[in-house]
């Protein structure tokens, strides 16, 4: 059988490395990330899922899409889908016919292609993140991390990213991980989650988290509940 | 009885004011008839009269608006009053502090040098004789350039301070003098004719009562002097001569009315910026220079170098003119005090005619045939 | 594309512009010399005149020289500070590499009083005068570097770079305090800068620095456009930040050092031209950047060298008043114009 597993954690620990010493954020930390999966990745606020995030692109070779500001600069859309393709450029950067091919279908499978020639600054912000992930597409590792992508985005253009990551992981056999708050919909369209608490970081499919009853403890307010049949949170 | 009490009033007020205007007129009748002892310098006079003599500098800085007098004061002498609000100095002076390296040689010349008691920057001074006072401490620093040092002058309370000011402020100066002190400024560095450098020894001569033998000293000068210049007219050909050297990529040349130009003049030498007007530098672009002056014969002043090779290190450029290439450069720069103080700087005002030899030597030498250069020396 | 026959159209007049303003700036001086007797004697034949022979290709071709290596140089180290720090207000300068050539060549000429009397002379020479501004370049960049390591941060190294200024100024002009006129102005001639007066080994040596710099600069084209994205960007995409970062400020060091060894510092070049680049060709990207900054340096420089000369007049100015006056205002109308992009 085709090995599908694209990055295996097992037992590791994460945190930041001090003069002081080192700074333990959490340790036992079981993950497998396989092909073709979208996996998201939830906790609490200052739990530790960015350094997490980061950590795992220290492993291997993996695109990011992060929320930062760019710097200013003349960049077009294609030349900043290009840049992608850094790691398997010569020397000085020129592109191949493979990688302008590479470019042009990660902007189809984004369906941004009628931007190329924008100037990065001159197009809407939906639009500068769809650019940011065809990116990481066209850098075409096997997996992609995005950093809280659905954070500042209305509920319209939550679902549309959701359904456009998940559309990407079956055209494209990739593995997306990604960072969220907007746990309903993770539960709804996400292939299995990461749930980071004090205590642990366990990798499961929604369903069995939600027959497990993990999430009725994700929160400690006695305000909060989760439905399980509904599959959502209340506030009462 | 009130108005012959007012009349006596009146009468006597104009009693004392024509008295007061009787010593003022006599004053002026005195100055105007006491003549000018000085014939060549342009930049000072010197009137005696009974038991004080009266120093005027006229020109202590280009373009001075105004002119600065100073009262030497022999003792018991009156001095009337119309003269007291200048600066009264009681001489013979016994010590004295200089500035300039120029007045050194005046100092000597009188037999006075013991009097020196300070000097800023001391390592200048080239002069033997001085040195060696330097050296067993007699002569104190007293500061650096125009910045002297204030308090050690008020500490050593030197008869007189001889100073110079390159412009209408002088603040070290006027604290000096609100001190106490005696402050004079002595203007010979703006003097430009050769004779007139050198007829600054008289305003030294005045300050110890040394007159007459400042005065014998100068005319022998001046006797030299003339008759080089004469032996100069004799010469048959008239040279063509470069001066100055450059920095970066300007060229400072001496302009035709300067000390250096006249001098160049008076040897019968023909200056290749000798029709340009001032008394100061002029700065030129290399190529301008190199146009003008790359065939000239000699060239006299390079600047501070003491090799051909060294000149060429410098700037490659300077082996273009013929006057390099044929070894025809003449430096005054080379000969130097223990210290590094450059003696044309300090001596040649006082010795124009050694100067005036020297050049003549350069330029003609079949008329001097036994003398020996002194403060040029050929560069090789 | 339309953009990149825009490109080589652009390249293709900005090559024979360079080509055009070198032949020019050899033509104009102080001394007006005939342009056919200049081609003439440029293309190998005799002058007319020994004195316009000798002007032509032993003081002015060098100064055209050192024009075109310096505009390359200051503009290209300009690129690169500007990119790594991401600041439009960086020059080659802001590593300190200024500051330690005045503090290295004030110490020789203004310090010369301090020292005795023979080790000066030596060290007043042309060579001697080169040596200290390396020598002060090098030292105060230590400084910094050493500072700004601990601080870890990139940015730090503007702000290091920048009190390391302030203190070598007041060094400066403490020792200024204690000079002679004679020693200042000389001081003051050299941070004049000046573009003449080279001996042939000089520009050898100028050339050969500027080639490493410049071909290091070549390898930093690919790491300087993954900086486009920022330094997090960067790094996922393979760059080996501290690597490049290291090539790049070792490149800016060279050049800038070495040109303001030989031709003291000069001013707002390295500032302006890669903005010129940049408004003129509309793009961040640095293989473009790259050549246009070369071409637009060169062309800029020898532009304000012809200047200064003040061709027919007797005076010459000094090279960094051009300079600045032409650089001045475009640094104004950046600032004016970053404004609006912020705004």
């Amino acid at each position: 059988m085709e090995n599908k597993t694209i990055l295996k954690a097992s037992d590791i620990s994460i945190g930041y490395s001090h003069k002081k010493g080192n700074t333990i954020i959490s340790s036992n930390i079981n993950l497998t990330l396989e092909k073709g999966q979208l996996i998201s990745l939830i906790g609490a606020n200052g739990i530790g899922k960015s350094t997490l995030l980061k950590t795992l692109t220290g492993i291997q070779k993996i695109s990011v899409v992060l929320t930062e500001k760019l710097p200013p600069s003349n960049l077009t859309v294609f030349e900043l889908i290009a840049l992608g393709r850094q790691p398997y450029t010569n020397w000085i950067g020129k592109l191949s016919e493979l990688d302008v091919a590479k470019v042009n279908e990660a902007m189809e499978l984004t369906k941004i292609s009628h931007l190329a020639a924008k100037k990065y600054y001159e197009i809407s912000d939906g639009q500068l993140q769809k650019v940011l992930i065809a990116r990481a597409l066209a850098q075409d590792t096997p997996l992609i991390i995005l950093d809280e992508p659905t954070t500042h985005l209305d509920l319209l253009h939550k679902v549309a990213l959701f359904k456009l990551l998940k559309r990407l992981t079956q055209e494209t056999e990739k593995c997306i991980l990604f960072s969220t708050h907007d746990i309903d919909i993770a539960i709804q369209l996400s292939d299995e989650m990461i749930i980071m608490t004090p205590e642990t970081v366990v990798q499961d499919e929604p369903c069995n988290f939600i027959s497990k009853g993990s999430f009725n403890t994700l929160f400690k307010d006695e305000h909060i509940v989760f439905d399980a049949e509904k599959g959502r949170f209340f506030f009462i | 009885m009130k108005s012959a009490s007012l009349k006596t009033i009146l009468f006597l007020c104009i009693l004392f004011a024509f008295g007061c205007k009787q010593k003022k007129e006599v004053s002026n009748a005195d100055i105007a008839s006491s003549k000018n002892e000085i014939q060549y310098a342009k930049g000072f006079e010197i009137h005696k009269y009974n038991g004080y003599s009266v120093v005027k500098i006229t020109n202590p800085w280009p373009e001075a608006k105004e002119s600065f007098s100073y009262v030497l004061k022999q003792k018991n002498a009156i001095i009337p009053d119309s003269l007291k609000h200048f600066t009264i100095i009681p001489i013979p002076v016994k010590t004295i502090v200089v500035t300039s390296t120029t007045h050194i040689p005046a100092l000597e010349m009188l037999g006075v040098e013991n009097t020196l008691v300070g000097f800023p920057d001391t390592d200048f001074i080239s002069s033997e004789k001085t040195r060696k006072r330097i050296d067993a401490g007699k002569v104190r620093e007293v500061g650096k350039n125009e910045n002297l040092n204030t308090e050690v002058l008020i500490d050593m309370q030197p008869d007189v301070i001889v100073g110079f000011g390159l412009n209408n402020s002088n603040p070290t100066l006027d604290l000096l003098q609100k001190s106490g002190l005696k402050v004079m400024l002595n203007g010979d560095w703006t003097e430009q004719s050769p004779l007139g450098k050198a007829e600054w020894i008289k305003f030294f001569g005045a300050l110890y009562g040394l007159d007459s033998k400042a005065d014998s000293i100068f005319s022998g000068i001046e006797k030299e002097y003339n008759a080089t210049l004469a032996l100069a007219k004799k010469a048959t050909k008239k040279p063509t001569v470069l001066a100055g050297a450059m920095f970066q990529d300007q060229w400072y040349v001496p302009q035709g009315e300067s000390w250096a130009a006249l001098f160049l003049k008076d040897a019968h030498a023909d200056y290749l910026w000798a029709d340009t007007k001032g008394t100061g530098g002029l700065s030129l672009p290399f190529e301008v220079v190199l146009e003008k002056a790359q065939r000239a014969e000699f060239w006299i002043a390079p600047g501070d170098f003491s090799s051909l090779k060294q000149m060429s290190d410098s700037n490659p450029h300077y082996a273009q003119f013929d006057s390099f290439k044929n070894k025809k450069v003449y430096s005054y720069a080379i000969n130097k005090g223990a210290k590094g103080g450059i003696i044309y700087f300090e001596l040649s005002p006082s010795r124009p005619d050694w100067v005036l030899k020297d050049l003549i030597k350069i330029f003609h030498p079949e008329l001097l045939p036994n003398h020996k250069l002194f403060f040029f020396q050929k560069l090789e | 594309m339309n953009q990149t026959k825009r490109n080589t159209v652009l390249f293709l007049i900005l090559t024979i512009v360079v080509l055009c303003l070198f032949v020019i700036n050899i033509s104009l001086g102080s001394v007006s010399i005939p342009l056919k007797e200049v081609i003439h004697s440029l293309i190998g034949g005799t002058s007319s005149k020994e004195t316009w022979q000798y002007i032509i290709i032993d003081y002015r071709l060098p100064k055209a020289i050192t024009a075109v290596l310096v505009g390359m140089g200051l503009s290209i180290s300009g690129l690169l500070m500007q990119t790594l720090f991401r600041n439009p207000l960086a020059g080659p300068y802001v590593l300190g590499l200024s500051s330690g050539a005045s503090l290295g060549v004030a110490m020789v000429i203004l310090g010369a009083a301090f020292l005795p009397a023979s080790v000066a002379s030596l060290l007043l020479s042309s060579y001697g005068i080169v040596l200290a501004s390396s020598l002060g370049s090098f030292l105060v960049l230590m400084a910094v570097l050493v500072v700004s390591y601990r601080l870890r941060d990139t940015m730090a190294i503007l702000i290091v770079g920048l009190m390391f200024g302030s203190l070598t100024s007041a060094i400066v002009g403490t020792l200024s305090y204690f000079s002679t006129a004679e020693q200042l102005q000389k001081f003051t001639f050299w941070s004049l800068g000046n573009l003449g007066n080279l001996s042939w080994t000089s520009i050898l040596v100028l050339f050969t620095c500027v080639l490493i710099g410049l071909l290091l600069s070549l390898f930093s084209i690919k790491p300087l456009n993954a900086l486009l994205l920022g330094e997090n960007y960067a790094r996922s995409l393979g760059l080996n930040y501290k690597k490049a970062r290291l090539i790049i400020i070792f490149s800016t060091s060279i050049l800038a050092g070495s040109i303001t060894a030989f031709a003291g510092p000069i001013a707002f070049i390295g500032l302006a031209v890669p903005h010129i680049a940049k408004l003129v060709f509309q793009t961040s990207n640095h293989v473009v950047l790259f050549w246009s900054t070369l071409l637009f340096g060169a062309s800029i420089m020898l532009i304000c060298d012809s200047i200064s000369q003040v061709p027919g007049g007797d005076i010459t100015l000094p090279i960094n008043a051009v300079t600045s006056i032409f650089g001045a205002p475009i640094v104004i109308w950046l600032l004016i114009r970053k404004r609006k992009m912020i705004g």
